[in-house]
């Protein structure tokens, strides 16, 4: 069976992963790579496979499960985007080294720009780190394609294979030929080796020349083997300019040029960026006298040659050392590097037409509804004076509201809020600190950071912000919710207080996060119990996500003119979007094209001018 | 054919990605297009790139675009530049005034532009009780109507049908023919 579908790039590479026989997958969410595990559930369910496919915990969680399922000879996979590899970073250091059984393949998704991330990091260089072959694809057809000769390469060399695809493969729609699951049936079979297995130092004595044998064999193969990724696109006639280009910027290059129908320049494509055919790439720059490396985001492929004073690149300014290449940044570059006119930047008239028309680019903001901000409201009333260490999710985004004073990765809400403690006790100064987490990155990396800080008696709130989702990413599950992904498979719902209380915290109490005056005393008792008996106090607050379009109570509101003074009170504090300031008449009003009546901003106005609609006199 | 739509996110405009994308299938077109996910759905500004041909990359260079799509009138004016020469623009619009804007009327002029608007929101209000979340299919009403782009009426309502949520199906078919309506 063949058929042809559009699906978006991470359909296409799920598609891939249960076509070549995968039975266990295993990941953690976040943009750009959050659809392919459900995918990869969604093809097993319509395909009728075995594979176990399932969320961890967190990125480590997930790439040690699926590394474990290798061992025991499985075909596996984990799946996660390029920071959470910073989180699994230890055992994928680790498991490099080993000789492994079933193929594993890491997926390792990147955001060049960024457009959702806290990095714009290269997982290709994490790839060169822990010395493991690596393919880089250009289209989401690619990608799938290169699933299996991932898997195939990893089980002939018995290592780790990264696929590394960026955000414009993940997240492209593609014509994308679909087939059958190829069969491999092979029993689970665990065999004791502690050699093998254990990672002792006595191992790596053999394992790290093993592993750098591997490689070179690897590379030797991605010279010869692999026409299909790596390939030229031969000029016509003799080329002066020749351009090696990687992943997505390949397909950008070809498209520009063919639209200039410029056909004097040749093009050298990389799909395995590591390690690099370094022959195959020498041989290619010793032809033409001039050479452009396009690759995102960092230098990979540059700081592999053994000379690269004669190529323009990253390492003599050629090509920008941050930022997405875009289209129109290639196009500059091109004309730059070939002597050919560069269009012209923004037009002054529609700048100018921007201006009087007051536009400007719509920042993200808490969805209209969303419990987050009734949350962050209640807390910064009761507490204004406090230091609000938060963390990564939708809530995030209560830096409108000055909610949000510090992010630095997942589960550092809590760790931010003992150091901010710590640094304050030296000075004998009492600081009130309130710290913020959502329920999937709470399970994610919060749990250490509270038992420590349990241990170390310090003294802040913690509000754990359960809106029953991970929602940032999209709407997956996670251990709080306890839904899994195949039809038919149930998870078990961890206990958020029965979790908060094992970490040790004695004070841990609920609200309804619409419940403002609720929420409002719950806060104040919480410090007060933190600060008079020393140790972190937990409040949870709950309310469902307003992407689970779990049914409310419907509140209209209006904001009354003759009561609103413009003080911009509720545009500061609220932030919501269908809560907006009229420049000219100087007064709030609900835009109804966003406000989903949740009425919550009634409780939000000093001079009481949000009101209730409901049943009063037309 | 290069497509460009931009909206607000939570206006859902994947949707309407999909339905040009299941048109050209139909028809073994190839095509390829980016969208984005991530933290700009939050009420963010976003774009989707739709290319339909023999395209590799994903995305849609400036003044390349054929047709760009607007669910808003601020993103519509922010992504002008993606249009090419003699590019169509459709956008739903909450305030039609913003088109008398001298120096915008100036540089679509300049482009041999054409820019078409529909007053979606009030249409939604007046004939579907308000349910904004029918733009998505209300603009490509409104895009045939105008006769922008490249599919049509049939093929759109055809492909609303296979894709949404059987529940709606009707719902959205009605909006498609009110934006078609709207811009005839
Ligand atoms: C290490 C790492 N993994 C994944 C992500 C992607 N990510 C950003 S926010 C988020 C989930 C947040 O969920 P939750 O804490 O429940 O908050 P919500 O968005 O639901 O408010 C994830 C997984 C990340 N930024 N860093």
């Amino acid at each position: 069976m063949s058929t042809k579908a559009i699906l978006l790039g991470n359909e296409a590479i799920a598609r891939g992963v249960i076509e070549a026989g995968c039975e266990v997958a295993a990941g953690y969410p976040g943009t750009p790579s959050s659809e392919i595990i459900p995918a990869i559930a969604k093809w097993a369910d319509e395909l009728g496979t075995r594979t176990v496919v399932e969320w961890g915990a967190n990125e480590k969680v997930a790439f040690e499960m699926a590394a474990a399922a290798s061992f025991a000879g499985k075909r596996s996979c984990a799946v996660m985007k390029q920071v959470g590899l910073n989180v699994a970073a230890d055992p994928f250091m680790s498991v490099a080294h080993f000789q492994l059984k079933g193929g594993f393949l890491l997926i390792s998704a990147d955001d060049p720009g960024p457009h959702s991330s806290q990095t714009e990091q290269d997982s290709r260089f994490f790839a060169m780190f822990a010395k493991i072959p690596c393919f880089d694809p250009s289209t989401a057809v690619e990608a799938k394609e290169m699933v299996f000769d991932a898997f195939d390469l990893s089980e002939r060399h018995n290592v780790i294979v990264m696929l590394r695809p960026s955000v414009r493969v993940d997240h492209c729609r593609q014509d994308v030929e679909l087939k059958d699951v190829i069969d491999i049936s092979r029993p689970a079979s665990f065999e004791k080796d502690p050699k093998r297995w254990v990672c002792l130092p006595s191992s790596v004595k053999v394992n790290h020349p093993q592993l750098n044998a591997k490689r070179e064999a690897v590379r030797e193969e991605f010279e010869t083997k692999f026409a299909k990724y790596n390939f030229e696109v031969p000029a016509k006639g003799k080329a002066k300019l020749g351009i090696i280009a990687a992943g997505v910027s390949f397909s950008i290059v070809t498209d520009i040029l063919k639209s200039w129908g410029v056909d004097n320049v040749s093009i050298l494509k990389i799909g395995t960026p590591h390690p690099l055919p370094l022959k195959m790439v020498e041989d290619f720059i010793s032809r033409h006298e001039d050479v452009l490396i396009l690759e995102e985001t960092y230098p990979v492929i540059e700081m592999q040659l053994n000379d690269r004073t004669g190529v323009k690149g990253r390492w003599n300014g050629w090509v920008p050392g941050a930022g997405e290449l875009l289209p129109e940044v290639i196009e500059e570059i091109l004309c730059k590097v070939t002597g050919r006119k560069a269009p012209e930047g923004a037009s002054p008239k529609l700048k100018k037409a921007m201006e009087e028309l007051n536009i400007t680019p719509r920042r993200p903001m808490l969805c209209p509804g969303c419990p987050h901000r009734a949350s962050f409201f209640a807390i910064r009333q009761t507490l204004p004076k406090a230091i609000y260490p938060s963390d990564i999710g939708c809530y995030t985004l209560g830096v409108n509201q000055g909610m949000v004073d510090s992010v630095v990765d997942m589960g550092a809400s809590i760790t931010q809020a003992s150091g901010l403690y710590m640094a304050y006790k030296v000075d004998g100064i009492e600081q009130p600190i309130v710290a913020s987490i959502g329920d999937s990155t709470f399970f994610h990396m919060g749990l250490p950071g509270l038992a420590s800080a349990v241990y170390n008696k310090h003294v802040f709130v913690l509000a754990i912000l359960d809106n029953n989702l991970t929602a940032m990413t999209g709407g997956q599950s996670n251990p709080g919710i306890g839904d899994k992904l195949r039809d038919g498979d149930t998870g078990r719902k961890v206990d958020i207080e029965g979790a908060v209380k094992g970490c040790g915290v004695k004070w841990v109490k609920t609200t309804g996060a619409y419940d403002i005056a609720g929420s409002r005393a719950l806060v104040k008792e919480a410090w007060e119990h933190a600060r008079t008996h020393e140790e972190p106090t937990v409040i949870i607050f709950r309310h469902p996500c307003m992407l689970l379009k779990e049914k409310q109570a419907v509140v209209p509101v209006m904001v009354d003119p003759e009561k609103c003074i413009g003080c911009k009170f509720c545009i500061n504090y609220f932030n919501c979007p269908g809560l907006v300031f009229d420049e000219k008449l100087k007064k709030a009003y609900i835009d109804e094209r966003f406000c989903v009546k949740c009425g919550v901003c009634i409780n939000v106005c000093p001079h009481g001018a949000i009101l209730g609609t409901e049943g009063e006199e037309a | 054919m290069q497509y460009v739509i931009v909206g607000i996110g939570g206006q859902g405009i994947l949707f309407s990605s999909r339905v040009l994308g299941h048109i050209a299938l139909s028809k073994g077109e190839r095509v390829v297009g980016s969208e984005v996910h991530g933290m700009a759905q939050r009420g963010g500004s976003v774009i989707s790139h739709f290319k339909v041909g023999d395209y590799n990359s994903p995305m849609v260079k400036a003044k390349e675009a054929d047709v760009l799509l607007a669910f808003d009138q601020n993103e519509a004016v922010r992504n002008l530049h993606f249009l090419k020469q003699g590019g169509q623009v459709v956008v739903n619009t909450h305030e039609a005034s913003f088109v008398d804007n001298p120096s915008l009327k100036s540089w679509l002029g300049e482009r041999d532009a054409k820019l078409r608007t529909i007053l979606g929101y009030d249409i939604l209000k007046k004939h579907m009780g308000g349910r904004f979340l029918f733009l998505n299919v209300l603009i490509l009403g409104a895009m045939c109507g105008a006769g922008v782009g490249s599919v049509s009426i049939d093929e759109v309502r055809e492909a609303v049908r296979t894709l949404a949520p059987a529940r709606f199906v009707e719902d959205n078919i009605r909006a498609v023919d009110l934006g078609y309506e709207g811009t005839r």
